[in-house]
């Protein structure tokens, strides 16, 4: 029994991270088993509602009062439906308390939020890595645009993206596909932008997504229907893409349904020689052992598995010697934008359902110093002509109105800012010891909420947008500043940070645990600071390079 | 991989999948019969859909069987003072279907005209429409023959000329 319990390594989730871990590990010769907390789900075969039209869902695709009852927090998600509601958790089984409002939606499913995510890959530059040093906020990165470029040219090789390399300092240049063409709005608006701007620019937002064929996957088919899951394997999931590949090796043990309690640490040997697991249908407990470890299952959830091994040494949570574990929890804020209409180019159209955006890159604190916040944002921008919900509101029906809104209405665009949101020590999760779910995992307190450097730039966020609209001549430009819940960006990230002292940070600048050299944490938790940049790319290369040094480190015996 | 064989074996391993054999249970049912809403209401509703969104070019809501949607999809997805506001509408309208088409749609816009300002869950005529769409409009033959549908394009073309009387895309 112990025998068959006993790996080179285990890895912690299999969502984005993870599968990048079983990849890298399996392909490097180590025997690895890889924990989900959810249920399996295989590539193609379990998409089973990837290929239905929309009169093949329930009620249309529309979400009913039963679905809310059962996913209060997940229905409210932009992408929830009948056809994605499988991707979710019920969120009556797996409460956690809002010490302060929290939206967390989670994909508790092997390939975890891979296979929902919105699939943009910019990569990060040294204005980010930089950033807190420069300003005095939180720490310093460990780490610099050098230490993970390689990486980033490694993981953009194998998941295949497109896109258009802006050559702008701050969006590094990327190993891209072609991108996805512009719309007849989106081409006047660069053009206008030429004119008007030397700052700001409208490309083709680096996705994951094929554009080309790719390894055999692929390219996208325009269906726009990507968080189904996707039969040509044409954006990138640990599903298609990275568990297939450790699989391949022969190295791989895949286990669902396997909720990682906590970790066994061995004080004489100051290494973690395992994980206590607890079956998610059968309660029953079991313990798995290996060489090193893998944290990677998701920002908050790896945090609560530190948080919950507690031991003579570490009494308030494995590695947590800095008292900084489940600290510094962020999220993007995307409150701030603009809309507006465009009664020209009535003659273009377009085919098929891009499942991308275009992109205003970040202009704001890049070369100048702004007076009312730091940091700075991006802009995804989404346009189209009218279709036939653009009748729903109205008082009209009967022939012409049918009529009309059978044919394509006027253009619209919507753009909206990610703005970085800084590390600040009292957003956290906590734990309540006390109060134990039916698996007998601690209930998850999180307390978060956006400041004045936030609030400020959420307003810049919303005249710049409209600004940006008028500039490009556009109609009906009406800027919008909504208030955002945490959370509901679906960037969080921070809660167990790097660092360069063990004082401050509970990770190195290889994501290794200090106190714990075995055990490395490469999802969001890392995060030292929140790049407008969406950040799934930079966990992906952080989780090779982690791999890469952890493997090296093996061989030579100094783990 | 870009042929049309290879988009078909991706097609073709969930056509295997149990799950599509799934569909179209309860909504392909002949002759149909509804299963929330009274036989007089459903006579109202059918001819309030079809005000609505008439046969033109493509054929009328009631063809799409329409009242049939709103008929599981209000009780299932409405929220209850949505319910109950849709309920008491239909009251209020019965009869419609007996009156000469011009009555009808005088009836219908006044009903509109008052109900437009009225927040969504109260206001008849604003569930009445969106269900009316949702339900035709996304249903096989709104999506393919009032509006243009392609279950897969293929690919995104960004800018193309735009043809004579052209559809607009159903999704």
């Amino acid at each position: 029994m112990a025998a068959s319990n006993t790996f080179d390594a285990i890895v912690v989730g299999s969502g984005m991270s993870g599968g990048w871990a079983a990849k890298e590990l399996c392909e490097k010769g180590l025997k690895t088993l890889v924990l989900e907390r959810g249920r399996n789900v295989r590539h193609i075969e379990d998409y089973t509602t990837a290929l239905k039209d929309p009169w093949e869902l329930p009620h249309n695709n529309r979400p009913t009062n039963a679905d809310r009852k059962q996913q209060p927090i997940q229905s409210t998600l932009y992408l929830y439906d009948q056809s994605t509601k499988q991707f979710l958790v019920d969120d009556t089984k797996y409460a956690y308390e809002q010490a302060q409002p929290f939206n967390w939606y989670r994909g508790y499913q092997v390939g975890g939020r891979s296979l929902l995510w919105a699939r943009h890959v910019f990569r990060f530059s040294d204005l980010d890595f930089e950033a807190n040093l420069k300003e005095g906020v939180g720490i310093d990165w460990p780490i610099r645009y050098a230490d993970i470029s390689p990486w980033y040219d490694h993981v953009e090789k194998f998941i295949g993206a497109s896109g258009e390399n802006p050559g702008l300092p701050q969006l590094p240049r990327q190993i891209l596909q072609p991108p996805f063409e512009m719309t007849a709005l989106e081409k006047h608006i660069k053009r206008e932008f030429e004119k008007e701007f030397t700052d700001r620019r409208l490309i083709c937002s680096s996705i994951a997504v094929l554009s080309r064929e790719h390894n055999g996957r692929g390219p996208c088919q325009g269906r726009n229907q990507c968080a189904r899951g996707c039969p040509y394997t044409a954006y990138f999931s640990s599903n298609g893409v990275t568990l297939p590949a450790a699989q391949k090796t022969g190295n791989l043990t895949l286990q669902p349904d396997n909720i990682v309690h906590s970790l066994i640490y061995d004080d004489a040997k100051q290494r973690v020689t395992g994980v206590r697991v607890i079956d998610a249908n059968t309660f029953v407990s079991t313990e798995y052992y290996a060489k090193v470890v893998f944290l990677c299952a998701s920002a908050l959830n790896s945090t609560t598995i530190l948080l919950n091994s507690r031991s003579a040494r570490f009494p308030d949570g494995l590695g947590n010697d800095s008292g900084e574990l489940g600290q510094n929890l962020m999220d993007h804020h995307n409150g701030g934008g603009a809309t507006a209409s465009y009664s020209g180019y009535l003659d273009r159209y377009y085919k098929g359902r891009r499942s991308t955006s275009m992109y205003i890159p970040r202009f704001r604190n890049v070369t100048t110093r702004e007076e009312k916040f730091k940091r700075g944002y991006g802009y995804e921008v989404y346009s189209g002509r009218g279709n036939w919900t653009r009748g729903v509101d109205s008082a009209e029906f009967g022939a012409d109105f049918k009529n009309e809104i059978t044919r394509p209405g006027e253009w619209s665009i919507y753009i909206e800012g990610y703005g970085e949101t800084l590390p600040y020590h009292d957003n956290r999760i906590w734990l309540s010891h006390d109060k134990l779910d039916r698996w007998g995992m601690p209930k998850q307190n999180i307390s978060m909420t956006y400041r004045d450097n936030e609030r400020a730039m959420a307003q810049q966020m919303a005249d710049d947008a409209a600004e940006m609209l008028e500039a490009a001549k556009l109609e009906n430009v009406k800027s919008f500043n909504h208030p955002v819940v945490p959370g509901s960006v679906i960037h969080e990230m921070g809660t167990a940070r790097m660092g360069r002292d063990p004082k401050t940070s509970v990770l190195n600048g290889n994501n290794q645990v200090h106190a714990v050299p075995n055990l490395f944490v490469t999802d969001g938790s890392f995060m030292v600071s929140s790049p407008t940049q969406n950040p799934s790319l930079t966990y992906m290369a952080l989780t090779a390079r982690a791999a890469d040094f952890a493997v090296e480190k093996l061989k030579r015996g100094e783990l | 991989m870009t042929d049309r064989r290879a988009f078909l074996r991706g097609a073709s391993v969930l056509m295997g999948s149990a799950a599509l054999g799934q569909v179209m249970t309860a909504f392909a049912a002949t002759p149909r019969k509804a299963s929330h809403f009274t036989e007089h209401e459903m006579r109202t509703l059918s001819t309030l859909v079809d005000l609505i969104l008439p046969a033109t070019d493509s054929p009328a809501a009631s063809a799409a069987d329409t009242h049939y949607f709103i008929d599981l999809a209000i009780p299932a997805c409405a929220r209850p003072q949505a319910q109950q506001t849709f309920r008491a509408g239909l009251k209020s309208l019965a009869g419609i279907e007996r009156r000469k088409p011009e009555e009808q749609v005088a009836a219908l816009k006044a009903r509109a005209a008052k109900d437009i300002k009225l927040e969504y869950d109260v206001s008849f005529f604003k569930i009445l429409k969106d269900y009316t769409m949702t339900g035709y409009f996304l249903s096989e033959i709104g999506a393919t023959q009032a509006l243009a549908y392609e279950k897969i394009p293929g690919g995104f073309q960004g800018d193309l000329p735009l043809k004579p009387d052209q559809k607009a895309w159903a999704i």
